[in-house]
């Protein structure tokens, strides 16, 4: 089980790493923008969590 | 990042900075699949300013501020993307820039370090996002060992890798 799982994601690896350069970035800029949303919701959280506790 | 790319070949076009080549995490994603990174590491040759032996990365600041760059801590941001000028620190970073693939984005062209060069410069960097990235390289058969091996030799950095091969690759290849 652990070794189809690890060969489907090699598999996974080389076909993302076949990408062109262009389509390659354009994934690149998803996860960018996945990660500054989900940096920004945490600070918000924090900010919401610490003017609860402010109130 | 087409519009980044736009703006920084222009920069070249006008002379504030010479060659130019993408490194760090968006520079072996030419090689690797996608990794999530936020921001891109651009080394440039820059031209010497007359009357003194100093490099400076204000030139390129100076021109991207007055077309609308904003400057966040390390970074500048243009097209959407925090961009990180470097000048190269030696020879190894001298050599990654000049001896650069070209390539395009969306039609727009660009220069990205050889995977050979962005192995060497992982391996001397260290850091554990560093020799991940090596290990992927590796792995994902994306980097000529003969090339590397070369590299590693011209720039004193072949005991680290035999260190690094013992501890990440089983130390049998290379």
């Amino acid at each position: 089980m652990a070794d189809r799982e690890m060969r489907g994601k090699e598999e996974l690896y080389k076909k993302m790493a076949a990408l062109s350069f262009t389509e390659k970035i354009r994934i690149l800029e998803k996860l960018r923008d996945r990660e500054l949303a989900i940096a920004a919701a945490g600070l918000r959280s924090k900010t919401k969590a610490s003017g609860d506790t402010e109130g | 990042m087409k519009e980044t790319l736009e703006v920084i070949n222009q920069m070249q076009a006008d002379g504030v900075i010479g060659k130019y080549a993408i490194g760090g995490a968006v520079g072996a994603t030419f090689y690797l699949a996608p990794a999530a990174t936020v921001d891109i590491d651009i080394f440039v040759a820059l031209p010497m300013a007359v009357g003194t032996s100093l490099l400076s990365l204000a030139p390129i600041y100076h021109y991207l501020k007055a077309r609308g760059g904003a400057v966040e801590h390390e970074h500048i941001i243009i097209g959407g993307w925090p961009v990180q000028f470097l000048a190269p620190n030696d020879r190894l970073e001298e050599d990654a820039v000049e001896q650069a693939i070209t390539t395009s984005v969306e039609g727009e062209s660009t220069r990205v370090m050889s995977a050979e060069h962005l192995v060497a410069i992982a391996l001397r960097t260290g850091r554990p996002k560093d020799h991940a990235r090596i290990v992927q390289f590796v792995e994902q058969d994306a980097v000529d060992r003969k090339k590397l091996r070369g590299i590693l030799e011209r720039h004193g950095l072949i005991s680290k890798w035999t260190k690094f091969e013992s501890e990440y690759l089983g130390g049998s290849r290379g």
